[in-house]
């Protein structure tokens, strides 16, 4: 007991005590910060303070730039948006999956079908519209507040595009009664809010 | 090195399953004919389609062999233990001086374990086999049966379980050497009823499926994404190893899996050990989207469905389903997600042998849609039958499922570990999106993969089980094998399902093969599905071109085709309506002839231009006489709503586990036995999908009204009435329409989280007496229920109303019933006697019809039913056809006078009911609902024939394969309200639900989780604050007192330790 009383007297010792605790407190906070990004909860718990770690990058150079490949809303049954925002009939896709800006029908940061709270009737328009250079701080302030219930998605998100593309697609917000639409004629939705209730 | 217990387990299953044979009587070489002959007779005389001359030919009989009982046990065990127990289960009946012994099996599997014993007992009483079935490792005892080669020819069963015959191609050797097309022994299609010894073939699925074959080419999932939506899944489950991610989208702070259902589905697919899933190396995404109490709602899937699309997702497993198909948003995003390349696998419902009993969503068109047969290719009882009710009542059903595989006692991984067996869809679901994952990971050009032609490849490789129809068995059983082929050769091209339409074609073509068609039928619809291979969005070019075979009668029959505008995602209609021209009204022989039909999508490597694929529909069609008008009844199929999306209650009250009338009351679904027992009796059954006026009521004899939901226009009742006068007879059979029932019966639904009130009661009861009226006639909102006896047949009358009136001349029989009504509102039992129930009524006028009323559908339909009343039935139709009054009815001791109604009110509407929503005939209106206008009768455009001067091969199905693939070029190397699918497993059979008890309530886990970090930092904080607080002590005090504080730093420094290494979240 004596050398143990001894050797506890040891700052030494006291600080290798400390140091491995230390150690392996700050492996132990780490290795769970590693597996809540791998194991996400919906729900988690909602402190208004919490900045959600977006990974989301806008691009503020000008959108007009030559791309070599795009990316598309690939799902279209007669429109696409490309992530350059130009909408276009499927004939008029390029091979590098770009929409051909001089097709005639090729629009870019259109927001046909698009009503004042953000919700189109067309999906396609719907990112088209989302991807508007002037709707970022929309999108910003949507991550930031509203986006309750959908970090699993939205932190997955990495760029404009991906957001709009995923924040037009109809979720939890766009049903009443879980199996009707609330407003079946606008239900893409790039905005803050969820559809107008229409009155059955 | 992974492979050899891969072969040891391999051959051992193939001694397991050989085993029944040694001791038997020799099987001889008895080889399935499966090239059919043409039946050229009409199917009148075959009582059920299910019994053709295919499976005629090989009959056998099986006997029961004396003595010999076969014990089965819970799980596999030695020789040595199976004794052990089998004398600790009989000890107490050995000292009662009974003898017994176990018979040996001498054969190579002997030395392996086995789950079960075949034992000799003489004098075996029923008590002495109870207590071996008592035995807690003993699950059943059997009596050994011995197969015997066909005496004499057995008559068909008309029974639900459809007896099956199975083909033994014992010249093939039972080993897995090279692998030429169709030698898989697992892959015999044919069965035997007796042979139910095969059971004790340990079920590694995916081996009988020769998964193995690709895994030893290399391929084993690697790069194929793959989506569990499911119960979740356990963070540190051994047989993973490539769980990519997990992410939870119910209400439960848990990720992992609390009933199991979501580990054993993700086993199918992946598992790595022990019960080995098809891809092990795929990439595991797991989403947890039901609670432990199964919950789960559209909401929940729809955020989780969007993760899917962002993460790419290629296969996703969905081994749920409901009965909403108008779930709109469910369905869209379903949609949606096929659009994005995903390929979706869904399990077809738990809802057989019941026919329309498809769950979506397996019912759509875009995914794939599985079924689930047993071991020995038998359709599993539970499997949901088709075909899909969307299309009602203007259309026809599609064929779903689209495939089948084992979901029956197949073996996955368990909860926390090991394995288990469970069955159900939810099983061959997996199974099938394991498959996929394994076929996707064999593709070299990923680009080829698609939903639809892995769906192409599925469909064309499946292998079709015999004596099973479409709407059971789909395309048939699953081959991986040459799946693998078909894929691997595959070019993108469009195809159809089915393939072809040869209404001839018996059992698989049920019901078209059932009743040939005629000249002034309601023309045949067959609705097959078109799958795009070459984009997701596609057209039709042009028109689709009908050619007629002159030599082979084409031009005797009208073909009109109708499709969708724009095939997506992935696939498309094109409904086909037949119809005999007018030269051949008195004709009889067979017809043919194709439509061509010419697919487009845009071409992604080339800006401006289209792939094409040109499909050929070869279709034949046997067409007789038209039949005389007493013969032909017509089923009004217009004035039957169902669920979804309204709620119509079921039409037997007692059955409150089943509150909805959901299986569409087609004559091809819930009232399938009944229209074989029309067809049986000679008659034919026309299904009218319009308004009452838009037949020609002189062609004839019987309009029968089931069950009638919908309301009628005016003008529908003014034509009724003139056709009855013209001699058209008329057989309702009602149920009950009660309004405080119908407040009674209302219920909160957790998936809508809404109060559901009924729209009518189990019949629209006051629109029929709107109908009926004019002849003095009106069904009661009484609600009777019992048993009775009704001219020597036991009835049982379900949940069905009175008659409240009746003209004084018509025949009216009324029986003793229990007031269901009473019991139902206020728990009161009481009797009533003389409820009339039956009325046939001769109309006045010169050559005008009859009219019979009965108050109860149940004993014609299927769901539910107890007691069936096809004699009623047989007898009516009779009276209706013939004017032959039955006199066992007109004779009869029930016979009453008919009822005046003035003692008791008529039912009336229940007031705020909503059918005007779900309504074809109602409108919303200021106050009540109007009727809306007439709608114009459909019209077809029949399409202008071309005529070609060709013949088709007598046999269409071998000759429609996908294009461009010859299997035989690709050389082989040698070398699987929204709730979980698992049904409850029937007593004996092994692998249960068990859901486990004393789990740790997610949550609370969640929440140390997230408190722990806290409590480690300041129980740091609190000890770097001493440590500085020392320091400074050191200076000032003397170094003796230091030991009696140091010590609780010490314990301080402890508990932190302790603290932090519970991290378990």
């Amino acid at each position: 007991m004596m050398v143990l009383r001894r050797l506890l007297r040891k700052r030494w010792v006291l600080g290798v005590v400390f140091g491995l605790s230390l150690i392996y407190f700050l492996t132990s906070t780490l290795k769970q910060e590693e597996r809540s990004t791998r194991d996400r909860t919906l729900l988690e718990v909602k402190d208004t303070d919490h900045r959600i770690p977006w990974k989301v990058r806008f691009n503020l150079g000008n959108s007009s730039r030559q791309m070599t490949q795009c990316r598309n809303s690939i799902q279209g049954k007669t429109l696409l948006t490309d992530e350059l925002g130009y909408v276009c009939e499927r004939k008029n896709l390029l091979v590098n999956g770009c929409c051909n800006v001089n097709a005639p029908s090729s629009r870019q940061y259109i927001c046909k079908s698009c009503l004042a709270n953000g919700c189109c009737s067309i999906y396609e328009y719907c990112v088209s519209c989302c991807l508007q250079p002037d709707k970022q701080r929309l999108l910003e302030r949507f991550l930031n507040r509203a986006a309750e219930g959908f970090q699993n998605l939205f932190t997955a998100v990495e760029d404009h595009f991906e957001l709009c593309l995923a924040k037009c697609r109809t979720s939890s917000q766009s049903v009443q009664h879980e199996n009707t639409y609330r407003n079946p004629q606008a239900k893409y939705c790039y905005g803050e809010s969820p559809p107008e209730l229409l009155p059955v | 090195m992974l492979l050899l217990p891969v072969w040891v387990s391999m051959l051992f299953g193939l001694l397991v399953g050989f085993l029944p044979l040694v001791g038997m009587e020799p099987m001889g070489a008895v080889k399935f004919d499966s090239d059919h002959t043409l039946n050229p007779k009409p199917l009148l005389s075959s009582s059920e389609s299910n019994c053709s001359q295919l499976t005629l030919k090989v009959e056998f009989s099986s006997k029961v062999v004396e003595h010999e009982y076969i014990i089965g046990f819970t799980g596999y065990f030695s020789a040595k233990a199976r004794s052990l127990y089998i004398s600790s289960a009989l000890r107490n009946a050995a000292d009662e001086g009974l003898e017994w012994h176990i018979v040996p099996r001498e054969n190579p599997a002997s030395d392996f374990p086995s789950d079960f014993e075949l034992v000799h007992i003489c004098q075996a009483s029923s008590s002495s086999l109870r207590t071996l079935e008592d035995h807690p490792y003993i699950k059943r005892v059997t009596k050994q049966r011995k197969v015997f080669p066909p005496e004499s020819a057995a008559p068909c069963n008309n029974t639900q379980v459809t007896q099956k015959w199975q083909s033994w191609q014992s010249s093939r050797p039972f080993r897995r050497t090279s692998l030429s097309l169709g030698s898989g022994f697992w892959h015999a299609t044919g069965r035997h009823s007796s042979r139910r010894l095969l059971r004790a073939i340990p079920r590694h699925v995916a081996q009988i499926l020769q998964a193995d074959v690709l895994w030893q080419m290399g391929h084993t999932g690697s790069g194929v994404k793959v989506a569990v939506f499911d119960t979740g899944l356990s963070e540190k489950h051994p047989h993973f190893k490539n769980v990519k991610e997990r992410t939870n989208w119910t209400n439960e702070k848990t990720l992992d899996d609390g009933l199991g259902h979501g580990t054993f589905v993700a086993g199918v697919i992946a598992s790595m050990r022990e019960c080995q899933g098809f891809a092990p190396d795929s990439e595991l995404h797991i989403f947890r989207v039901f609670t432990n109490n199964q919950v789960s709602y559209t909401s929940w899937f729809l955020d989780a469905f969007n993760y899917a699309i962002l993460k790419k997702i290629d296969v996703l497993n969905l081994s749920i389903g409901g009965p909403d198909f108008m779930d709109h948003p469910f369905v869209d995003k379903v949609w949606e997600l096929t659009a994005n390349r995903v390929i979706m696998v869904s399990a077809i419902g738990n809802d057989g042998p019941l026919y329309g009993t498809l769950n979506n969503p397996a019912d759509q068109m875009d995914v794939i849609g599985v079924g689930g047969i047993d071991f020995e290719d038998n359709i599993a009882r539970f499997s949901s039958r088709g075909m899909t009710t969307w299309e009602l009542p203007w259309g026809y059903g599609r064929v779903k499922p689209d495939i089948v595989t084992y979901g029956s006692g197949v073996r996955g991984s368990g909860m926390k570990e090991g394995c288990r067996s469970l069955s159900g869809t939810s099983v061959a679901s997996p199974v099938v999106a394991g498959a996929v994952t394994l076929l996707a990971s064999t593709v070299l050009n990923r680009e080829l993969v698609n939903p639809a032609s892995m769906k192409q490849a599925l469909i064309a490789s499946a292998r079709r089980l015999p004596g099973v129809n479409m709407f059971e068995q789909g395309h048939g059983k699953l081959d991986l094998i040459r799946a693998y082929q078909i894929l691997n050769s595959y070019r993108p091209q469009a195809s159809l399902s089915p393939s072809y339409i040869d209404l001839t074609e018996c059992p698989y073509m049920w019901p078209y093969c059932s009743q040939p068609i005629y000249y002034g039928g309601m023309p045949t619809i067959v609705n097959v599905t078109i799958l795009n291979g070459m984009g997701v969005t596609g057209r039709i070019v042009d028109k689709p071109i009908w050619q007629p075979y002159l030599p082979q009668n084409g031009d005797h029959i009208d073909v009109a085709v109708s499709h969708s505008p724009v095939l997506w995602p992935w696939s498309g209609y094109l409904a086909v309506s037949i119809s005999v021209a007018k030269k051949a009204a008195s004709w009889e022989g067979i017809a043919q002839g194709h439509v061509i039909v010419t697919v487009a999508s845009p071409a992604e490597n080339d800006v401006g231009s289209e792939l094409t694929s040109t499909v050929k529909l070869p279709i034949k069609v046997k067409i007789v006489p038209t039949p005389p008008r007493s013969k032909r009844v017509l089923w009004d199929q217009y004035h039957n709503l169902r669920y979804p999306p309204g709620y119509f209650p079921r039409d037997n009250l007692r059955m409150k586990n089943d509150p909805l009338d959901w299986n569409g009351d087609h004559i091809h679904t819930n009232f399938r036995d009944m229209y074989q027992h029309l067809r049986s009796m000679g008659y034919f059954v026309e299904v009218l999908g319009a308004p009452l006026t838009c037949f020609d009521a002189s062609q004839y004899g019987t309009l029968l009204m089931v069950d009638s939901e919908e309301e009628y226009f005016p003008e529908e009742i003014t034509k009724l009435r003139r056709d009855i006068d013209n001699g058209l007879s008329l057989i309702i059979f009602s149920d009950w329409y009660n309004t405080s029932v119908m407040r009674k019966v209302k219920f909160y639904d957790e998936n809508t989280r809404q109060w559901w009130m009924p729209d009518t009661g189990g019949a629209n009861v006051p629109a029929l007496n709107d109908l009926i009226s004019v002849w003095g006639m009106a069904f009661s909102d009484g609600l009777y229920e019992g048993d009775f006896t009704l001219a020597d047949h036991d009835m049982y009358y379900a949940s069905g109303c009175s008659i409240a009136r009746f003209p004084e001349d018509g025949i009216v029989i009324a029986k003793k019933l229990k007031d269901q009504g009473l019991e139902v509102l206020k728990q009161e039992t009481a009797v009533v006697e003389g409820v009339p129930i039956l009325g046939l009524y001769q109309t006045p006028s010169d050559g005008g019809g009859r009219i019979v009323l009965y108050g109860d559908s149940n004993c014609i339909d299927d769901s539910h039913r107890q007691k069936d009343c096809f004699w009623l039935l047989d007898a009516l139709l009779q009276y209706t056809s013939y004017s032959m009054t039955p006199s066992s009815l007109s004779h009869s001791h029930s016979r009453v006078a008919a009822p005046t109604g003035n003692e008791r009110l008529l039912p009336q509407r229940l007031e705020g009911n909503h059918l005007y929503r779900y309504s074809k005939v109602l409108e919303a209106h200021l106050g009540d609902p109007k009727p809306r206008p007439l709608p114009a009768c459909p019209h077809l455009s029949w399409a202008k024939p071309q005529p070609v001067n060709e013949t088709a091969p007598s046999n269409l199905w071998k000759h429609q394969k996908l294009l461009s693939v010859d299997l035989d070029k690709v050389a082989l190397p040698h070398a699987k309200v929204y709730r979980p699918q698992v049904r409850p497993l029937s007593p004996g059979e092994s692998g249960a639900w068990d859901i486990p008890g004393g789990i740790m309530p997610g949550r609370y886990n969640q929440e140390v989780g997230q408190t722990i970090p806290v409590f480690a930092f300041l129980g740091a904080m609190v000890v770097l604050s001493f440590f500085v607080v020392q320091l400074t002590k050191v200076k000032s005090k003397p170094k003796r007192r230091k030991p009696r504080v140091k010590r609780p730093t010490y314990l301080q420094q402890q508990q932190t330790m302790t603290t932090g290494k519970n991290p378990t979240v």
